[in-house]
């Protein structure tokens, strides 16, 4: 990678941001890990749109999902030196601060309309059309994890939103639901295992 | 493990590992669970090929647009950590021109007394050393930590801090952590209210300036937090 990031290290601007984007996550974290800010506004764009996504599907508030968004990155940024390539992807990573940070910020503000999408400001903040094949390819594969979701019985698909996007654990879902614990975790696992294998091996599907 | 514990570890955690993928665990389950999960290849297992379907659960969400100000202020943070730390580093050098004795003579009566909690103290609470190796220049202060052997650390780079933590337990149940600033008076609480990973480890904004701060400290509140600590700290990060 020497010669590469050499002749990246000496650029700046636009031009350098530009050559950064053929560059994969990790060949990024590593431009990253020398505080190079360029480097993190190129993995910045890559993300932004998943992870304000599931901040926002998680709090159902703009400002409150911005909020996350940007603690969420900065986080990365600042930690950028305990990143390690062999625990997972950069994205998966970001997506892992974003969740923990939005049932927290959920449970701080304690906002009792969770799991509901409002319509506030979507019309204008829907994603732009695919721009690359990389775009493209993620579009395809999120819409064969909502399929698998969706396809699932809804006790199942349930149990599964509400503790995921929902930021209930399994005591409160079976309360709400007037269900057993014990049936809710098994509707979890049920539900993930045919997720699972409706998916084939969804390993980093999500790149 | 006998083949009768291995059947009573199956049948307590059998369900636990998709509540747990999905954070769905109590937090004294999720602990438990994890400790357990040291023992239990069955559950490794389990946990291993669900996790991979909880990580693709983001792409569920409608897609939306990030919006440009919302970059504008992430990069702008970016940029003012990296305008910071260059000062910094530019300020070590020239300290670090004027010799590493200077240094040496500050700390020596302390050391001198002594007294080896105290310097362990002082080590552990002052250590301040330049972030070289990937911590951008940033300053980096040792905490003290209850339990021992939890770890934390406050860095502070333009003006703003952010707490690492590792190996810390999880809160009991309907409580989390909160973090609290002090100045000259009493503490002051922020609102960041954390709980802790699987493994224990956190990474915190604290929010606001730390200009005057004097020491950033965490308590276990009940959920929500609180206006005053109703505990005793488990971490303090002294800045002066």
């Amino acid at each position: 990678m020497g010669g590469m990031f050499n002749s990246l290290r000496s650029g700046g601007g636009s031009g350098s941001t530009e050559r950064l984007r053929v560059l994969a996550d990790e060949e990024l974290m590593q431009l990253v890990y020398r505080s190079k800010a360029d480097a993190f506004e190129v993995i910045y764009d890559r993300h932004a749109d998943a992870a304000y996504s599931l901040a926002y599907r998680i709090c159902a508030q703009r400002a409150l999902a911005e909020d996350v968004v940007q603690e969420a990155f900065l986080s990365l940024w600042r930690s950028r030196a305990r990143y390690e390539r062999d625990r997972g992807s950069v994205r998966t990573w970001l997506l892992g601060i974003v969740h923990n940070r939005s049932i927290d910020a959920l449970r701080r503000r304690a906002v009792r309309d969770r799991g509901i999408v409002h319509d506030e400001g979507l019309q204008e903040r829907v994603a732009a059309p695919e721009r690359t094949d990389l775009d493209v390819a993620r579009r395809e594969e999120a819409r064969e994890i909502r399929d698998a979701l969706e396809e699932l019985p809804d006790e199942q698909s349930r149990v599964i939103e509400l503790a995921y996007f929902g930021g209930m654990t399994h005591v409160q879902i079976a309360s709400m639901l007037d269900t057993p614990v014990g049936t809710v975790k098994g509707r979890m696992r049920l539900g993930l295992a045919k997720m699972r294998m409706a998916l084939g091996d969804p390993a980093e599907v999500v790149q | 493990m006998s083949v009768e514990d291995s059947h009573i570890d199956r049948e307590l955690c059998g369900d636990n590992a998709a509540p747990y993928v999905l954070g769905a665990l109590t937090d004294y389950e999720h602990e438990a669970f994890r400790l357990h999960l040291d023992s239990c290849a069955v559950c490794r297992e389990e946990v291993a090929a669900l996790q991979v379907v909880a990580s693709a659960l983001p792409a569920v969400a409608p897609q939306l647009n990030a919006g440009p100000e919302l970059k504008r202020r992430v990069m702008a943070s970016v940029h003012e950590d990296v305008g910071s730390s260059e000062a910094e580093e530019r300020a070590l050098s020239a300290r670090s021109r004027r010799g590493p004795r200077l240094a040496w003579l500050q700390w020596r009566p302390l050391l001198a007394s002594g007294a080896l909690a105290a310097a362990a103290v002082v080590i552990a609470v002052l250590a301040i050393f330049s972030g070289g190796g990937g911590s951008g220049g940033a300053r980096v202060i040792h905490a003290e930590v209850i339990p021992a052997h939890a770890r934390a650390s406050l860095r502070v780079s333009g003006g703003h801090g952010q707490l690492d933590i590792s190996g810390m337990p999880q809160t009991p149940a309907q409580r989390v952590y909160e973090v609290w600033i002090k100045r000259s008076g009493g503490p002051q609480p922020t609102d960041a209210l954390f709980t802790v990973t699987a493994k224990g480890d956190a990474t915190v904004g604290v929010p606001g300036s730390l200009n005057g701060v004097k020491v950033v400290m965490v308590t276990t509140e009940p959920l929500g937090g609180s206006k005053v600590p109703t505990s005793s700290p488990v971490i303090v990060a002294r800045l002066s």
